[in-house]
């Protein structure tokens, strides 16, 4: 179990290595704020898919799987996008129109599919956390390097009263030198690809030394 | 048939019991949301007018820039206007603050997502103050070269809520 969250986070990262949910990461890793919020939207829509689908993987027949997933997805995320709306007004109106398309959030549906459809409730559970995880370090790590190449400072608001920083550094002297191509959609593929050559390199590096270990 | 019948109805139960906790959700959400919209509103108009009493009115001609105007008790007008830039899909919305003459006294933008180092420049306070304050009807309102689509919405949304005043006041 620990080796699976552990592999969800460089060796099966579902961004970096398997490419999954890539829409919302590129468009929404503007800022560091908005990446903690929508990692965490997301975290909680797959903890809750993922639990409620195997709880009812047993009665679901092959044939009407698909629609039942999406009717619970769906169903959580409008739930999600509702409180959020409540209680962090500020957080959706940055994130806007992407917390709605959680629901067609590749990562979720695979997870439903691939894992809790056949595991069960304890280790679902602990699938959608590790992943949730996992996609919110892959969003944090670009939106820190977006974020901090197109103002030259990385600040986290409180969501629930975007007055407050809870934490925040800022180069004064860096701010002639900042680049907005980053926080542009260029910016988002470059770093994206930077980030994902840099895990391929990780990845086949493990695989590499498995390989002559084997040899031995 | 006896399977198919069993699928229907345990995607129907779901979908019910999905459709039941969305609605307990919302009952609970809503006058939040409510609320919060109503809170904010109210805010950026007291940005215009600080300490000011509002009162949203009707009587002007309906168009698609307009969306609404208030009349600060005494003061002025405050009018909200939305028209499309650069950016067709998020339309940029304003708040415009008029004195009781019809003289622009300020303006914010609420709502804008043109690119930035282009059509983002008109929404610079420097830019702003100087070509949307202090207007009157007459006056001519500039543009910003280099962003063209974006001062024009501008100038669409001035024009649009000079005659909303004109016809309240």
């Amino acid at each position: 179990m620990w080796r699976n969250f552990k592999d969800s986070f460089i060796k099966d990262n579902p961004v970096f290595s398997m490419f999954l949910g890539l829409c919302s990461v590129l468009a929404i890793s503007t800022t560091f704020n908005n990446a903690v919020g929508m990692g965490l939207c997301v975290t909680i829509v797959l903890i809750f898919s993922n639990v409620i689908i195997s709880l009812l993987r047993k009665l679901i027949s092959n044939e009407i799987r698909i629609p039942v997933y999406i009717v619970v997805i769906a169903s959580l995320v409008t739930i999600v996008e509702m409180l959020v709306h409540a209680y962090a007004p500020s957080l959706y109106r940055s994130l806007g129109v992407f917390l709605s398309l959680v629901v067609v959030n590749c990562i979720i549906l695979g997870r439903a599919e691939a894992f809790a459809s056949k595991n069960d409730v304890f280790s679902s559970a602990a699938d959608g956390f590790g992943m949730g995880m996992a996609y919110t370090f892959a969003l944090v790590l670009i939106s820190v390097v977006r974020e901090f190449l197109a103002n030259g400072s990385v600040i986290f608001y409180d969501p629930f009263d975007p007055e407050k920083v809870i934490f925040g550094f800022a180069f004064e002297s860096l701010k002639p030198y900042t680049m907005p191509l980053a926080a542009s959609s260029v910016g988002a593929f470059l770093v994206f690809a930077c980030f994902a050559a840099f895990f391929a390199m990780l990845k086949n590096r493990a695989a590499d030394k498995e390989k002559e270990a084997d040899k031995q | 048939m006896k399977k198919a019948m069993l699928s229907v109805l345990l995607l129907a139960l779901v979908a019910a019991l999905a459709g039941a906790a969305i609605t307990y959700v919302n009952g609970i959400t809503e006058p939040v949301i409510e609320e919060n919209v109503a809170n904010e509103e109210r805010e950026n108009l007291l940005k215009m007018f600080p300490d000011g009493e509002f009162i949203e009115l009707d009587g002007y001609t309906m168009n698609d820039c307009i969306l609404s105007v208030y009349e600060a008790k005494d003061r002025g007008y405050v009018v909200k206007a939305a028209a499309y830039g650069y950016n067709t899909s998020t339309p940029i919305i304003v708040l415009i603050g008029f004195d009781k003459d019809g003289k622009t006294i300020g303006i914010s933008a609420l709502q804008q997502q043109e690119t930035s180092g282009y059509g983002a420049r008109c929404f610079e306070k420097i830019f702003m103050e100087d070509t949307y304050v202090n207007k009157t009807a007459d006056d001519k309102i500039d543009t910003l070269s280099g962003a063209t689509r974006t001062s024009s919405a501008m100038q669409k949304i001035m024009e649009a809520a000079f005659e909303a005043v004109s016809e309240v006041r």
